[in-house]
């Protein structure tokens, strides 16, 4: 059991492929940006390495980085990989950026199993399709649904299987408004489709 | 087949003529019928439910049902009764009969136990829509209670309640007491089948297996006692177990030789096994099959199938009580009891009966409040592998007994039953037949705390011992 | 035991007995056997995550007692934790929770961890047709609920620990209440243990069954006891203690085939038995504990730490950026992710529970095995469908 510090960590992964950048979020917290296209490859390095031996997937999971302030990439869902070697107790974050345009990512649960769910789940709530999984279908939500809501533009259907979503004649909005926020879209525009 | 003794007698009396005619014959099958039937066996299989329930609650340190008690029945019994008077007559006559001595506590003693649940219960019952579902047989589905209730019931036309509280006498009473159960059998498949439910139709083909699996190791037990005792007919096999002098329990087969002691625990297990109770339920199976082969039944329906249930498990204890515990006789001073009035006599003897039935009915409940149920597969290599192997061997043991056996005494002391011959092997060789096997049982049981050694120390730290 | 005729489906749920809430599982059956089955999901979704993005740091708390129900104090704590690291990674508005309060936090951490194996344990025996255990260990949660209820007035969902802090200080004689607690109960578990865990039916009926290896239990996700089963020496209390766990020297059980000789690494017996001996751990741990509480505050009904107040509960403004953090519930690691974009709501909050990968490997292991055998390992894996689904 040797843990590798976190700078070493970062050069041997970034030697993988030259695409991979370092990050580092705004409260100090260090993370890796791996182009989608090197994913598995990335993935399957690192579990199969015996010095990096990252057996555990700790989390998938994503984000939208549509209303991040500051964000280099509005046009992004950020999918978080929090990996973890139980061998050697050291930890890593991946990130990828998917394009809400064209919002595929290949998935890695041939690399990890447990992928299997977390990427339906990142799949219903967030739109970000897996590449080649196995059943990529909804899990939270009923499977017509519209939308996915974790999404910042999302907007509750006005209606679901003949159960509107008003009350009072107002739509639920998404959560309280911030300063800087564009207007919320007037409630007669009921989303059609998939608004991703 | 001949007409058990108070059937007999009633007929006569009816008719005031030795050779009754066939309606006084009819009327007394069916005063002797309502009497040990409807009320014996009925009412106890009834307060089964809330038996089960205040047994269950004990296991489980609560109270059980506790609050209804008669209390309704008995204001609504003063209104009904007393409708000419006006209310606050009633309410003044009603106050007036519990301010007697005993009443309030009576009243009391009847929440506390929860008996009202009884009245309650069947007045739900009663009160449900009788459904039969879309996908179901309706023919099936509707007979299915009827027949299960057939099956539990029918048995007890043969069996010995008092000495003179028989229905019917019939020679081969134990055969034909297992062979009418078998109906339940049926019953349960064609509710299984009937009902168009997967969860219903998979407990009625479990219900099925099992039964007539273990029909074979009850059978095998009670073909052992018959061997010992070399007649069918449970009231002779009854009489058989008589013993004069004070300590008749004595005589019970139970004690006479250790095989046969191996034939009740067998014949017990498997009359669980044939009433469905834990830990073989499979049929019901409530965590894996929903509820089994009466999943689609509610109302009454579904309470002949609960009621069906408790039968079959009195009827279990009444056999077990007559092939084993000497039936009705008391454990003590048999030799007296038969020289009182018929009547007293009559009446000791289905008290006697009733608590043994009892007996064997709480020691059911206790068990399935305490263990956990065996899985499908379990319950088959335990009844062909254990059991059945277990009832050959002490046919085996028991017919080398017979063999080595020698002297006989009268077997009964009851006059109209035939005198037939029975086993005395005296006192040594009684001891001699019991040294081997309870070495033998011995072994096993410390075998059995070996290996209860042999738990691995985390169990063994968390029961209390030492890692 | 492989299926041979034709399947039948069966709908296990979402109503069902044995499926402990709405969780439903499609199975493809040959009579007896299961062939495959297919979890289905979703019947409990209430969008937690999605709340988390519209209420204020402090006010997402309640919901989190909702995630997981069962032991809402250690759902409270999770969240409270991942937001106290989140505070600490500026210095601007970093937080330090008072002694007490960490100690108060693996108090009531423990006692919901005790009470959750109670409902967890309880219920596998429930399934396998036992239902006396089931009871005798509701009514030692009904104690600990009681404790829970003098302290913070719920008995289920209790909203206690506050982000740098606990709600209430413990009540006068609370110490002593459970002292006493403890010792009718361990008395209790030996009974308990006698009437089910050494029970011949319950080793055999679990012994061997849906075994999962140590590798195959890391790579599918699994956490806390399902983990340790089969036999991966992992606990985050120890291995990444945070709060005050790291000066408490957690002993962590591992599976071993506790069954016997039909045993296996990792089967249901050992999921079921792990359960079993963290209690234990956890009640010699508030004992631990209970010896060094620090005297109260003056006050003894002033929140200790925390961020109680209304006006300083508007304050909790964390900087921008973005944490995860896991800790060890009953269920296993419950890890947040947590985005910030420096307002007074966060930005994402992600919730990663252990039932939700243990539900994860139920098409896996619920192959060619008998059907009584299913209910046996929903049990052994003790899911909670609020968890799955959130």
């Amino acid at each position: 059991m040797t843990a590798l510090a976190p700078d070493v960590l970062t050069e041997r992964v970034r030697g993988l492929a030259p695409a991979i950048e370092a990050q580092v979020s705004e409260n100090g917290q260090a993370w890796l940006l791996v182009p989608a296209r090197d994913l598995v490859l990335v993935c399957s390095h690192l579990r199969d390495h015996k010095d990096l031996a990252f057996d555990s997937l700790m989390d998938l999971t994503g984000y939208d980085l549509s209303r991040y302030p500051s964000s280099p990439r509005n046009d992004a869902i950020a999918v978080v990989y929090l990996l973890h070697s139980l061998r050697h107790r050291h930890k890593l974050t991946l990130k990828v950026y998917a394009p809400r345009a064209d919002c595929v990512v290949p998935t890695v649960s041939g690399v990890w199993p447990a992928a299997l769910y977390f990427e339906r789940e990142v799949w219903d709530l967030l739109g970000v399709r897996f590449a080649d999984h196995p059943s990529l279908r909804r899990i939270m939500c009923p499977d017509d649904w519209v939308g996915h809501p974790l999404r910042k533009d999302y907007l509750y259907p006005a209606e679901y299987q003949g159960v509107s979503h008003e009350r009072d004649g107002q739509r639920f909005e998404h959560g309280p408004r911030r300063v800087g926020d564009p207007d919320p879209a007037p409630p007669t525009a009921a989303p059609k489709g998939d608004r991703g | 087949m001949s007409l058990g003794y108070a059937v007999d007698a009633l007929a006569r009396w009816l008719t005031g003529s030795e050779d009754p005619a066939s309606w006084a014959i009819a009327v007394a099958v069916f005063a002797v019928f309502v009497a040990p039937i409807l009320l014996v066996v009925f009412p106890i299989a009834a307060l089964g439910q809330i038996l089960e329930r205040k047994v269950a609650a004990a296991v489980q340190r609560r109270h059980g049902p506790n609050s209804v008690g008669f209390d309704g029945v008995l204001r609504l019994a003063f209104r009904v009764c007393l409708f000419f008077l006006p209310r606050a007559r009633q309410d003044r006559l009603l106050a007036a009969f519990c301010a007697l001595p005993g009443i309030k506590g009576l009243l009391h003693l009847a929440r506390r136990l929860g008996l009202g649940q009884l009245v309650a219960d069947g007045v739900k019952m009663l009160g449900k829509e009788d459904m039969v579902p879309s996908g179901a047989d309706g023919v099936v589905f509707r007979l299915a209670p009827y027949l299960a209730l057939t099956g539990a019931f029918l048995p007890f036309c043969a069996m010995p309640f008092a000495h003179h509280l028989v229905m019917l006498e019939v020679p081969v009473s134990a055969l034909y007491a297992i062979a009418v159960s078998g109906i339940t059998v049926m019953a349960l498949l064609m509710a299984g089948w009937g009902s168009g439910n997967k969860f219903s139709l998979l407990g009625g083909m479990r219900a099925v297996a099992q039964m007539v699996s273990y029909e074979i190791p009850v059978a095998l037990a009670i073909a052992g006692v018959v061997l010992w005792s070399g007649t069918m007919d449970l009231h002779a096999i009854v009489g058989q177990q008589y013993q004069p002098g004070v300590l008749t329990f004595l005589g019970w087969n139970l004690l006479q030789s250790p095989f046969l002691a191996l034939l009740a625990v067998v014949f017990f297990l498997a009359g669980l096994a044939e009433c469905q109770r834990t830990p073989f339920d499979m049929a019901e199976a409530e965590s894996e099959l929903v509820s089994g082969f009466n999943t689609e039944y509610s109302g009454l329906r579904w309470g002949m199938f609960a009621m069906a249930e408790y039968t079959e498990m009195l009827l279990i204890g009444a056999l077990f009580a007559s092939l084993f515990l000497g039936g009705y006789q008391s454990p003590i001073g048999e030799q007296w009891i038969v020289t009182w009035p018929v009547w007293l006599e009559s009446l000791a003897h289905l008290l006697l009966f009733v608590t043994k039935v009892l007996a064997s009915f709480l020691l059911m409940m206790w068990i399935r409040w305490t263990l956990p149920r065996l899985r499908v597969d379990q319950v088959m290599r335990l009844c062909w592998l254990k059991l059945v192997p277990l009832c050959l061997l002490a046919m085996v043991g028991l017919a080398f007994t017979i063999l080595l056996g020698n002297g006989t005494v009268p077997g009964t002391a009851y006059g109209r039953l035939p005198a037939l011959p029975r086993l005395d092997l005296g006192v040594l060789g009684r001891l001699a037949a019991w040294a081997l096997p309870l070495a033998l049982a011995a072994i096993l049981v410390v075998a059995a705390r070996k290996r209860h050694g042999q738990l691995h120390p985390a169990l063994r730290q968390l029961t209390g011992g030492s890692a | 035991m492989t299926p041979a005729g034709e399947r039948m489906t069966l709908n296990l749920g979402p109503q069902h007995p044995a499926t402990h809430g709405v969780l439903r599982i499609v199975i493809e059956s040959d009579g007896e056997v299961v062939a495959a089955c297919t979890p289905d999901h979703g019947y409990l979704h209430r969008s937690i995550e999605k709340i988390g993005e519209c209420v204020e740091w402090p006010l997402f708390v309640p919901y989190t007692d909702r995630v997981d129900y069962v032991c809402a104090m250690n759902a409270n704590l999770a969240y409270c934790v991942a937001v106290e690291k989140l505070l600490n990674t500026s210095a601007a508005t970093a937080v330090q929770v008072p002694l007490r309060a960490e100690c108060i936090r693996v108090l009531v951490a423990e006692l919901n961890r005790i009470s959750s194996h109670l409902i967890g344990v309880g219920a596998m025996a429930m399934d396998l047709g036992a239902y006396t255990p089931f009871m005798h260990g509701i009514a030692q949660r009904e104690l600990v609920n009681d404790i829970f209820e003098r302290l913070c007035g719920q008995r289920l969902t209790y909203n206690y620990v506050t982000i740098g802090g606990v709600g209430f200080d413990l009540y006068a004689g609370a110490e002593a209440e459970i002292t006493r607690f403890f010792e009718q109960f361990e008395r209790e578990m030996v009974r308990f243990n006698k009437l089910i865990t050494t029970s011949t039916i319950l080793r055999d009926r679990c012994a061997g069954v849906a075994p999962i290896n140590a590798a195959e239990a890391v790579a599918w996700g699994l956490v806390g006891p399902n983990l340790r089963a089969s036999g991966v020496d992992w606990d985050l209390r120890r291995d990444e203690p945070y709060g005050i766990y790291g000066q408490l020297g957690v002993r962590v059980p591992v599976g071993q085939a506790f069954a016997g000789k039909n045993g296996v690494v990792g089967d249901c017996f050992d999921r079921y038995l792990v359960r079993l001996l963290e209690i234990q751990e956890s009640v010699r741990l508030c004992r631990e504990v209970l010896k060094m509480l620090p005297p109260p505050a003056d006050k003894p009904t002033d929140p200790v730490g925390g961020f109680q107040a209304d006006v300083k509960r508007l304050l909790v403004k964390p900087p921008k950026g973005e944490v995860h953090c896991r800790t060890e519930a009953p269920r296993g690691e419950m890890g947040y992710y947590i985005v910030s974009d420096g307002t007074k709501v966060p930005y994402r909050v992600r919730v990663r529970t252990g039932s939700f990968t243990a539900a994860g490997i139920f098409h896996k292991v619920m192959r060619n095995i008998f059907l009584a055998d299913v209910v046996a390992v929903i049990g052994s894996f003790d899911v909670v469908v609020p968890e799955i689904d959130r």
